[in-house]
């Protein structure tokens, strides 16, 4: 694991701690909409919490596909280094 | 999993809200409807404090007169499309109507509020340029972005440092940036601080859209809505409305301050592929439109309901979504059993009001809203009152925050 995966995805765990304190901990490849019991817009909650820990704005359809942490830690690595 | 397992929640929620209410709390079946302000509901006549009817205007005698003698002389449908069959002059002489109201070069007229959304978002937006749109939004914002290929981005509800950070990352492609708020958001009541985000997006080069739906009629000298109201109309681009709230019939507009809008007709799916609206709707909100240009009176009258309503609410202890007094008083709760419960005690008073619960809510809230018209009389609002003040009595201690 790089260390921008590893930086991201403890911050995707600091904000999924805001949204649901107790889902903290849950697996990488565990469903956020299941095992974490996130609705859609708690879902969006989650990603602006992600956007203002790391100061980067992240487009809807990035998101549209990401069901686990580790899925939406992808798209944002993605993102920073700006490929598509 | 098979095709029809998704329905697994809803089946669930329907369930439950179906076991703590007599009547369905979502979509409550109205038995009959007989004015502005009155229906019958589960054998009983009711107020009605949750619709979007803020001026009254869906039983106004000119208004139906215009819509029966429109069907008598065009018939009951166009059964076309505006690029069709469906262009009738009606049509076009709202669209000029409107845009003369605003002062305007252009206005388009589609056969919803929210196609006017996806019509309008989708074809100012495409691939290569970005939607900036508050989180809080109404479904047909959201669809319309995901219809336009843009880039679309989501900044906190009512939050302009928000919005100006993620303008400040986007640097030039501000200029291909299109703002998205509402003026009014339906669900809490709350208003977007319209002055800073124009002040904004100025400073970025970028571009603004207001959708006025539940400001329209509500608010202004003329009724124009919020932007009127705060001399905007000067700096914001675009601005989307809808005719089934103030304007009491059903569709909706896109106007602009540029020339390009006129265009946007020729590339705009959910305005080419569907059909224009039936001559009694187009007659009904022209006639409504004039009512509303000189509506002073309905707004002064829907303003006061509305601070009477709030003043007392705040009195009982209720939580409000917002403080500033507006056509709709959403009373907060964080549990959904609570709200149901005001909802379900203000209707055995005699009162229809609108249960909403996550997700349709922001931040996980369940509230009832309250609607104001004004169609209701004092004896109404007085009625309204003294059925929530009934419930505070009983539900305390827990509602005394």
């Amino acid at each position: 694991m790089s260390e921008t995966t590893a930086s991201v995805e403890s911050t995707i765990r600091e904000a999924l701690g805001v949204i649901r304190p107790d889902a903290m901990g849950i697996r990488g490849d565990a469903d956020l909409a299941q095992e974490a019991d996130l609705d859609s817009a708690e879902v969006m909650d989650l990603v602006m919490e992600i956007e203002d820990r790391l100061d980067l704005s992240i487009p809807v359809e990035t998101m549209a596909q990401a069901r686990t942490i580790d899925e939406l830690c992808a798209g944002i690595v993605q993102l920073k280094h700006g490929t598509p | 999993m098979s095709l029809l397992d998704k329905f697994s929640v809803q089946r669930g929620l329907a369930a439950s809200l179906a076991e703590n209410s007599r009547v369905a709390p979502i979509a409550t079946p109205m038995d009959d409807v007989h004015s502005a302000t009155s229906a019958t509901i589960n054998g009983r006549r009711v107020i009605l404090a949750g619709t979007n009817n803020y001026l009254g205007l869906t039983y106004d005698a000119d208004c139906r007169a215009a819509a029966i003698a429109a069907i008598e002389s065009l018939g009951t449908g166009t059964t076309g499309s505006r690029m069709a069959s469906g262009n009738y002059a009606g049509h076009r002489a709202l669209e000029h109507s409107l845009a003369s109201a605003f002062g305007w070069p252009a206005a388009i007229v589609f056969s919803t509020g929210y196609q006017a959304n996806l019509g309008t978002l989708s074809a100012l937006a495409g691939e290569g340029d970005t939607l900036l749109v508050d989180a809080d939004s109404h479904a047909s914002i959201h669809d319309g972005c995901r219809l336009s290929h843009a880039t679309t981005i989501r900044f906190r509800h009512n939050d302009p440092e928000n919005l100006d950070r993620r303008l400040e990352r986007l640097g030039e492609a501000a200029s291909r940036t299109l703002v998205v708020v509402e003026s009014l958001y339906s669900t809490l009541g709350d208003r977007a601080p319209l002055r800073e985000i124009v002040e904004i997006k100025k400073r970025h080069g970028a571009w603004l859209l207001v959708d006025e739906a539940h400001s329209f009629g509500v608010f202004g000298p003329r009724g124009l809505g919020l932007c009127e109201d705060q001399d905007l109309l000067g700096e914001v681009d675009f601005i989307v409305g809808t005719f089934s709230k103030s304007l009491g019939g059903v569709g909706g507009f896109c106007l602009g301050r540029h020339a390009e809008v006129e265009f946007m007709r020729m590339v705009s799916r959910p305005y080419i592929f569907t059909a224009s609206p039936p001559p009694p709707v187009i007659a009904a909100t022209h006639q409504a439109l004039r009512k509303v240009l000189q509506g002073h009176d309905l707004r002064a009258r829907l303003s006061r309901h509305a601070e009477r309503v709030y003043g007392e609410l705040n009195k009982l202890g209720f939580r409000l979504g917002t403080t500033t007094p507006g056509p709709v008083a959403a009373v907060v709760f964080d549990s959904r059993d609570d709200a149901l419960a005001l909802w379900q005690s203000l209707l055995d008073a005699g009162i229809y009001t609108n249960l909403m619960i996550p997700p349709a809510t922001p931040s996980g809230l369940s509230l009832v809203r309250i609607s104001l018209s004004a169609a209701q009389s004092d004896e109404d609002i007085a009625q309204i009152i003294a059925a929530l003040a009934a419930h505070a009595r009983r539900a305390r201690p827990p509602l005394a925050a």
